[in-house]
């Protein structure tokens, strides 16, 4: 008999209320080691509170969440040892070249000598000239690559990625797609991804949450879920949740 | 993997040996600080320029009153407002080199990064602290030496009395950051100014440069209560001749530990709301 592995996460009735508003109402989220999943929804959905509060950085007012084996938030630390974390609204450290940023969050993370892996991250995001470069001198899909290889850095067991391709060109978006499969496929890392780019979805994740006004409203493959509302994509579900949603 | 990605014998070992250190996390931070000294010379100010005019005008303001008082008042006035003004400023570079560098990371949108490592709050403060303390050697450091060359006073003249007294004021300004950046956690990187305004607070109420019965006496008890008050106190005994007041040594000591309690209740109380009220989105 096949035994499941363990959950790299597992988040169960999840719920936050801010000044009135519930922004999230009773999440429930399981994800499994390798598994790549799109965490969807319109604006004000609640996609980024759960996220927040997968990563313990926002209390939640009920409910669990469980990152490999630690609970939240008593085991935060040795918890986000293993998870790695870039979303495409974060600046770089100021003051810093790209190579002491990434050794610096590679020392944070445990590496106490990050050079060989700090140049193989690079590498593989066809971006090692930049690692001289001061943070303030990157263009905005640049920072989100080193974002990217800073999260990767320490070959985290879950990455969470909050709206990676945030203004990145066509080419910079396929040189994120086809770095993250890569190392997904090669580490059996499992990507956590929120994206307003349903077609970047499509193509990296395997599954799909949906979620409007802090529930999920829908879980299953791409094809499945676009069946499940009877659109032909994920563009149409996120159409029809965003019109349902004001 | 490509072979150019793939992490290679080095990488792989690093990764082998991969394992949280708190030592490592601290050496990460106090080196970002580093650079962000290193590259940004405007910060440099509160190590160089601060401590300069503070010494000039208190030391100028000490001569004056030195020779315009003479004898042995005016003396005991010029060795007070010169210990006091180089004391202060163990003090003054303690808890901006702690309340700056969490600004810094408020500044540039940095804390929800440093939030998701597996980092411990004390392991960043360590950090912060680690070359704050380097800063700290500079700024009083500079004091000190002005104090010599133009003012021929010499703080050392307080000899190993000078340690405890240090090690007091070192941990006051420590845990007033904690209440700022407590404060700065509370109600956003607004509270910034508190960083510099809050030690024009605790400066008069601090006796730093006279005896806390020089207070109109409302302001008594707060003076009583800082443990700033009784090192200053303590050090203006070995001044004067009378060598260390050791029960000022000890109500700064306890006052230090009272202090300290609350410092850290605060700070970890405001932690908890900003986690709760997830006021970590001010800085996304």
């Amino acid at each position: 008999m096949s035994q499941v592995p363990d959950p790299v996460l597992a988040a169960h009735g999840l719920r936050k209320r801010f000044k009135g508003v519930q922004a999230v109402d009773g999440i429930d989220l399981v994800m499994r080691p390798g598994e790549r999943v799109g965490l969807l929804g319109p604006n004000g959905a609640g996609k980024t509170t759960t996220l927040l509060m997968l990563l313990g950085v926002i209390t939640p007012d009920a409910g669990t969440v469980t990152v490999v084996g630690h609970h939240l938030p008593e085991g935060r630390s040795r918890a986000m040892a293993d998870v790695g974390f870039a979303a495409g609204y974060l600046p770089l450290t100021e003051r810093l070249r790209v190579r002491e940023f990434l050794r610096m969050y590679g020392q944070i993370y445990g590496i106490a000598d990050p050079d060989a892996l700090i140049e193989a991250g690079l590498e593989r995001f066809r971006i090692l000239g930049l690692a001289d470069r001061l943070g303030t001198e990157l263009s905005s899909g640049q920072r989100t690559l080193v974002g990217i290889v800073k999260a990767t850095l320490h070959r985290p067991r879950l990455l969470v990625l909050d709206e990676p391709t945030n203004a990145l060109d066509p080419d910079v978006a396929g040189r994120v797609r086809s770095g993250l499969l890569e190392l997904c496929r090669d580490e059996g890392i499992a990507l956590l991804v929120t994206s307003h780019n349903m077609v970047e979805v499509e193509r990296v994740c395997e599954r799909v949450v949906f979620v409007s006004k802090g529930r999920v409203v829908a879980d299953g493959r791409p094809g499945d879920v676009a069946s499940q509302f009877d659109r032909a994509d994920l563009e149409g579900v996120f159409l029809h949740l965003a019109e349902e949603h004001r | 993997m490509t072979a150019a990605s793939a992490p290679g014998t080095a990488g792989a070992s690093a990764l082998a040996a991969r394992r949280h250190s708190s030592w490592l996390c601290i050496k990460a931070i106090a080196r970002r600080h580093w650079y962000v000294l290193r590259r940004s010379p405007h910060r440099l100010f509160d190590v160089t320029i601060w401590p300069l005019v503070d010494v000039l005008l208190f030391g100028s303001i000490a001569t004056f009153f030195a020779s315009s008082a003479g004898g042995p008042a005016g003396q005991r006035g010029f060795g007070y407002l010169l210990a006091g003004i180089v004391l202060w400023h163990v003090v003054y570079q303690s808890q901006i080199s702690l309340s700056t560098g969490f600004l810094e990371e408020a500044w540039t949108r940095n804390l929800l990064n440093l939030m998701v490592t597996p980092m411990r709050e004390w392991e960043y403060v360590a950090g912060v602290v680690l070359l704050g303390m380097a800063k700290l050697v500079m700024g009083v450091g500079l004091v000190a030496l002005v104090a010599v060359i133009a003012f021929a006073f010499d703080i050392t003249t307080l000899g190993v009395s000078l340690v405890p007294i240090a090690a007091v004021l070192l941990l006051t300004g420590w845990v007033i950051a904690l209440f700022v950046i407590g404060l700065v956690l509370r109600f956003g990187a607004g509270a910034e100014a508190l960083a510099w305004g809050i030690l024009f607070v605790a400066l008069p109420l601090s006796g730093v440069f006279y005896p806390v019965e020089a207070l109109p006496a409302v302001f008594r008890p707060i003076a009583v209560a800082l443990p700033t008050t009784h090192a200053f106190a303590a050090g203006r005994s070995v001044l004067d001749g009378s060598g260390l007041d050791w029960s000022s040594l000890a109500l700064a000591g306890v006052t230090s530990v009272a202090l300290t309690a609350a410092g850290v209740g605060w700070v970890v109380a405001m932690l908890r709301m900003f986690r709760r009220r997830g006021y970590v989105t001010r800085y996304s």
